[in-house]
């Protein structure tokens, strides 16, 4: 970032037109995989009553984030060096690499509202290959346009939305034995405190309409509270009456009407139940004689992986949302945990130790194959799904204390989200 | 007729004689007559005489003295009652008075030596408490009661066997190798299991509530085993 303002004010003192400014200086890693793309600055137009917009804005809220977004899509690569002027024919950047240039242009009206005309060009075939365009109200911040033309743009090349407007939920320590949800933007902006609970507070989970739900210990033993209504309050959902024991990991069902959560004994036994928020009533489904945790629903909610000690050691199993057809998916290492079932279903990512850390692994269930994603001297943990199965959030300790990381799914792309220390329990959900 | 003539001016001397020698008394004077009976009664009842010892009983002329006498004396004989009655109450407040201070200074005696024992009691439970309410630990991945950790559970055994009105919360707690999760199961185990052997040593499990924290609340941070060798561990608290 620095290194791009530096970029910025030097062009801005040396050239007379105004955005003659470029960024960054390397090709993104492994960009041979990607569609390269070009792009010019955005121009800038207001209504003739209309206060100009902030050149140094637009730059830093606008094109840094849309770059950094088109670059961690996974799809496309940002030219970053040799580039033509701005003015030049497209046959130049199809000359310095760029398969696509993307021009923007930003119009504000006189009422402050704000309209983004992105169109991209195929530089080889010199024909339109992306054209949208978005109105926005002038509150919504700069930095959300151009996340929603870079989902825009990944959708046009691979046929699903981008995840740049995407957010995580995860848990974070305020101080020791308080713990509170918290949700950031995928690309570490946009810090929000969703809990106040002052205890710990664990275990989030968002449904698919946005509910969230999880355990704080703010009554002094554990307790599932959540949203019942979009936006609505946060209420008690467990125990519903009287001391529910242990309770801890709920999950929303992929339709948010059911809840899986894990409910322990004072045999020391924890079981998957499934809480039905219709009726109220809690339904066990593993047989109350081990340790049962950590479920993570199929996408269509008819299966759950979760992990067992029953043979001895935590392993990841599989069984239908009744209990039944449980079968172990897991096989080798000693102890392998914290299952996240893909979107798309054919793939649970979870964490297995070695030699005293933990690393991230992907099973895929069509091969009947886990791969390993991270290798290292640290440990990383409770991996989560981007909502486009390209990457995974998961907790590492690579830098000390317990910090949000995203990899791909080849582990060479391990990326920080963010620097807050004390995080857990990440997950990853699509942005509203 | 020969003394008629002495007998006008006669009757007119007699007349006016006797007009002069009894002339009617004015108010003030039956006031101070009556004031000065009233002086006399009251000084006669303190002297010690009778109520029908009253001089003027059988003055005609002047009733109010005879009235002013026995008024005085009755307001002495009044004043007299009163002032013993008051003496008497006195007499009967301070000495209730001082029967309830002598009361209150029992009462106060028996408190203070009821919270003296009561605060005796307390500090006694809470020394034994803080004497019997060990931490025990585990191993890794583990929720079994070492052996070492037995003497411990005894003595936690005796101290709810001793006090049978202690209830004790176990808290399960563990390392931060593993996911938050599953360290929250295996907590709740430990926990249990520390009850389980508890039960075995006769204690009623109604007296106890566990609770797991897993790796949340650890008492170390560093990444040393002498560090998580301290955080897998059972917490016994009074509730």
């Amino acid at each position: 970032m620095q290194r791009f303002l530096i970029w910025t004010l030097f062009c801005m003192l040396g050239t007379t037109g105004l955005w003659a400014q470029q960024t960054e200086v390397v090709l993104s890693a492994s960009s041979s995989a990607k569609l390269v793309l070009g792009m010019t600055a955005p121009k800038l137009l207001a209504a003739p009553k209309a206060a100009p917009l902030d050149e140094a804005s637009v730059a830093t809220e606008f094109t840094a984030v849309l770059k950094h977004d088109l670059d961690e899509s996974g799809v496309f690569a940002m030219l970053q060096e040799r580039l033509p002027a701005d003015s030049a024919p497209a046959k130049a950047w199809k000359e310095a690499g760029a398969q696509w240039l993307l021009s923007t242009k930003l119009t504000k009206s006189a009422s402050g509202d704000l309209r983004l005309e992105a169109t991209a060009l195929d530089t080889a075939a010199e024909k339109g290959a992306f054209s949208k365009t978005f109105d926005a109200n002038e509150i919504v911040p700069l930095r959300y346009l151009a996340h929603t033309l870079a989902d825009e743009m990944v959708k046009q090349l691979t046929g699903e939305k981008g995840v740049a407007s995407s957010r995580i939920v995860f848990v974070r320590q305020l101080s020791p034995g308080v713990k509170e949800v918290f949700q950031v933007d995928r690309d570490g902006a946009g810090l929000v405190q969703l809990t106040r609970h002052g205890s710990l507070t664990l275990s989030p989970s968002v449904a698919a309409d946005g509910r969230l739900v999880y355990v704080t210990y703010k009554g002094g033993a554990p307790e599932i509270w959540g949203q019942r209504k979009q936006n609505g309050p946060d209420e008690k959902f467990y125990p519903t009456t009287g001391a529910g024991g242990m309770v801890t990991s709920p999950v929303w069902s992929p339709d948010g009407k059911r809840l899986a959560f894990v409910q322990g004994d004072r045999r020391g036994n924890t079981d998957i139940m499934i809480l039905d928020l219709g009726s109220g009533r809690a339904r066990r489904l593993t047989d109350g004689t081990c340790i049962n945790t950590e479920p993570s629903w199929n996408p269509n909610g008819t299966q759950i992986a979760f992990t067992s000690d029953r043979e001895g050691a935590p392993q990841v199993f599989l069984m239908q949302d009744d209990g039944s057809n449980l079968r172990r998916l897991t096989g080798e290492g000693l102890y392998n945990a914290s299952p996240s079932w893909s979107p798309n279903g054919a793939m649970v990512a979870y964490v297995s130790r070695f030699e005293g850390k933990f690393d991230l692994f992907v099973y895929k269930l069509g091969e009947g194959k886990a791969y390993q994603i991270t290798t290292g001297v640290s440990t990383s943990e409770s991996p989560a799904w981007s909502p486009d199965e390209r990457r995974l959030v998961f907790t590492s300790n690579r830098f000390g204390t317990s910090q949000l990381f995203t990899t791909d799914l080849s582990g060479r792309q391990i990326v920080r989200l963010a620097e807050f220390a004390g995080c857990q329990s990440p997950r990853w959900i699509r942005g509203r | 007729m020969r003394y008629g003539n002495y007998l006008v001016p006669a009757a007119i001397v007699l007349t006016l004689g006797s007009l002069a020698c009894t002339p009617p008394k004015t108010a003030e004077q039956i006031k101070a007559e009556t004031q000065a009976a009233f002086n006399e009664g009251s000084q006669a009842f303190k002297d010690g005489k009778a109520l029908a010892s009253n001089p003027y009983l059988n003055d005609k002329e002047n009733p109010h003295k005879a009235k002013g006498w026995t008024d005085g004396w009755n307001a002495a004989a009044a004043d007299k009652a009163a002032a013993d009655k008051a003496a008497a109450d006195k007499v009967a407040a301070d000495k209730a008075a001082a029967d309830k201070a002598a009361l209150d200074a029992k009462l106060a005696a028996e408190e203070a030596a009821r919270k003296a024992a009561e605060a005796e009691k307390a500090a006694a439970f809470r020394k034994a408490a803080a004497a019997a309410l060990v931490t025990v630990h585990f191993d890794y991945d583990k929720a079994e009661i070492k052996e070492k950790d037995r003497t411990i559970l005894q003595g936690v055994a005796d101290f709810m066997k001793a006090f049978p009105a202690a209830k004790v919360e176990i808290e399960g707690h563990c390392d931060e190798r593993g996911t938050n999760e599953y360290n929250l199961a295996l907590g709740n185990k430990r926990a249990a299991a520390a009850m389980a052997y508890l039960k075995t040593l006769g204690v009623d499990e109604a007296r106890f509530t566990t609770i797991s924290y897993g790796k949340e609340k650890p008492l170390c941070t560093e990444a040393k085993e002498a560090c998580w060798s301290q955080n897998r561990r059972g917490e016994f608290k009074l509730k």
